[in-house]
């Protein structure tokens, strides 16, 4: 296996994409993306935008309690076209999360429409919240 | 990885590259009604130069094919839209770094183009537009007649 380190000597513009910096085991810029989190009732939902990734080279892994979300760099562009003006920069992407014991791991699921990855991680019962009801007597 | 470089300010691409980066960052204006990520301009977009045309990409994560519009007038390429970022009611929000709102940006290209053969192709939240140059600065192949 190969370790290469994806350090980036500058900083990110506003705007930018953050380049995380880490040892990484593929060459290439690795990106965080943004993500949105949301707790519902019987779950949690975690939408992160991943744009130019297609889904097969989406992972979602589940391990020691934490959730990673990685994805290869999309389709690189035709070697034929010059490059006259760059905003953006293409590469991988990766994020994790640590999660709690309240969520059911066996019934995560994950859907990516649009470039933008969807989560959904359901409470396992025990954690979802409950009316108890009140008796008068 | 040149447009790894294009961007990157500790590469000194040398007097001529850096100012054509520099007209390019004047053609390229920030049109009033945009709303930006985390400051910058939203969508960000790459230019190539092809043989016969210009093609532009765009990072438009979120966004369905019908709700950008690419419309092209003379030189001037203009992308519009709004980005909604939606979650279900009754529900809290950990975290939220998602940007949402309308934007519109018009963008001045190098050269001449040919507006009515304008292509645009969007998937997983990347546009491409295909913009070939106009037909009398097309490169073409000149026969050379024997005598």
């Amino acid at each position: 296996m190969t370790t290469e380190t994806t350090t980036h000597p500058a900083l990110p513009r506003a705007g930018e994409k953050q380049v995380l910096e880490r040892e990484a085991t593929r060459p290439g810029l690795v990106f965080r993306p943004d993500v949105d989190i949301v707790e519902q009732k019987d779950a949690f939902l975690v939408s992160a935008e991943l744009p130019g990734v297609d889904e097969r080279n989406v992972e979602v892994r589940l391990e020691n309690g934490l959730l990673s979300i990685d994805a290869a760099p999309g389709e690189a562009q035709d070697a034929a076209w010059t490059p006259l003006y760059a905003e953006y920069r293409t590469g991988g992407y990766h994020r994790e999360f640590a999660l709690s014991d309240a969520i059911d791991v066996t019934a995560i699921e994950a859907r990516l429409t649009d470039g933008v990855l969807h989560l959904r991680l359901p409470k396992r019962h025990e954690a979802r919240p409950r009316q108890i009801a009140v008796r008068t007597g | 990885m040149a447009q790894y470089w294009l961007s990157n300010p500790w590469f000194d691409p040398g007097p001529d590259l850096g100012d054509l980066q520099r007209r390019m960052d004047q053609l390229f204006q920030r049109v009033s009604g945009s709303t930006a990520a985390r400051g910058g301009v939203f969508p960000p977009v790459n230019l190539y130069e092809t043989s016969d045309g210009y093609v532009l990409t765009a990072e438009v994560p979120g966004l369905k094919s019908d709700e950008i519009e690419v419309t092209v007038e003379h030189d001037r390429l203009t992308l519009a839209g709004e980005r909604r970022v939606e979650h279900p009611q009754e529900a809290s929000l950990h975290r939220a770094e998602r940007r949402a709102g309308s934007f519109r940006r018009t963008l001045q290209l190098p050269g001449e183009v040919d507006a009515d053969k304008v292509e645009a192709s969007y998937r997983n939240g990347l546009l491409r537009v295909r913009i070939p140059k106009a037909a009398e600065h097309q490169p073409r192949r000149i026969n050379v007649g024997a005598s």
